[in-house]
């Protein structure tokens, strides 16, 4: 019996003995994410890099305000996510979990905008003072079509992607399974969230400012 | 509120408003001087920002915990 116990004892101690300290654990994390973000722009690189070639210095019809609006959504989103991950890092439960609410609120918002207004899945029409909301673009459009539906679709699943994973995060931080020591499933989230805008940061341009339109 | 909680959510606040500065710039520079090398530009300023003060890219190389 004593020599079990023993057994068993010396076994958790090797067990131990070989685990990865957290600081440690913690940089490869940030590493991987980073190398798997880095590897994301060659998918992005490549919608972005067709964007120009197809249409060169010229771009299709569309609202002006619905890109804007979209836009400025997910800026404050990823500003929100920016504050529930400083609430985690320094024990503000309330300000941790109630940012990361409004940042998947605001990413769903967006969702919607593109999904309903820009993509106008639904074949409506209307205007709000003066201003065209729907969308009329069709992915059958031609280059035109398929270049949007193919840059604005690939970001929308990222967008469902992070929304998702924030709402993984404010689940697991409402059962209080983070501390401001042990966090990387926060900033792991905020980390991939803000690298959806920073992509967004560049389609923008690319898709409602750049060339003339046609 | 200890001091450094309180000077991370000012940084988040300036960035956003910093942000928020660039993205109205960028739709005058389309509309008005419609520059495409210009736009391309703003958007490298704004990616960095955003890399930098919310990404905190520097935590790869920096030696520290959380």
């Amino acid at each position: 019996m004593s020599a079990v116990t023993t057994h068993a004892h010396d076994s958790h101690a090797e067990a131990h003995d070989h685990e990865v300290p957290y600081e440690v654990q913690l940089k490869s994390n940030r590493l991987g994410l980073w190398l798997f973000l880095f590897s994301e722009i060659f998918l992005f690189g490549a919608l972005f890099v067709t964007r120009f070639v197809l249409w060169g210095n010229t771009r299709p019809e569309l609202s002006q305000e619905v890109g804007l609006f979209a836009t400025s959504i997910l800026l404050f989103s990823s500003y929100f996510m920016y504050r529930s991950e400083v609430g985690a890092a320094h024990g503000d439960q309330k300000t941790f979990l109630r940012s990361a609410l409004i940042a998947a609120g605001l990413g769903l918002l967006f969702l919607l905008s593109v999904i309903v207004l820009e993509w106008n899945v639904f074949g409506l029409s209307g205007e709000i003072a003066g201003i065209e909301i729907f969308g009329h673009l069709k992915p059958s459009d031609g280059v035109y079509g398929g270049v949007f539906f193919a840059m604005t679709g690939m970001h929308a699943l990222h967008v469902i992607s992070g929304v998702f994973l924030i709402l993984v995060i404010w689940w697991n931080g409402r059962k209080r399974r983070f501390t401001p020591e042990r966090h990387w499933g926060v900033e792991g989230t905020a980390i991939y969230w803000h690298y959806v805008d920073v992509v967004w940061i560049f389609f923008y341009p690319a898709l409602y400012l750049m060339g003339q339109p046609v | 509120m200890s001091e450094k909680r309180a000077a991370a959510y000012r940084l988040g606040l300036i960035t956003l408003l910093i942000l928020a500065v660039l993205t109205i710039a960028e739709f005058y520079v389309a509309v008005a001087l419609e520059s495409i090398v210009l736009l391309f530009i703003i958007a490298l300023v704004k990616a960095a920002i955003i890399i930098q003060n919310f990404m905190h890219v520097t935590r790869l190389w920096r030696e520290e915990s959380h």
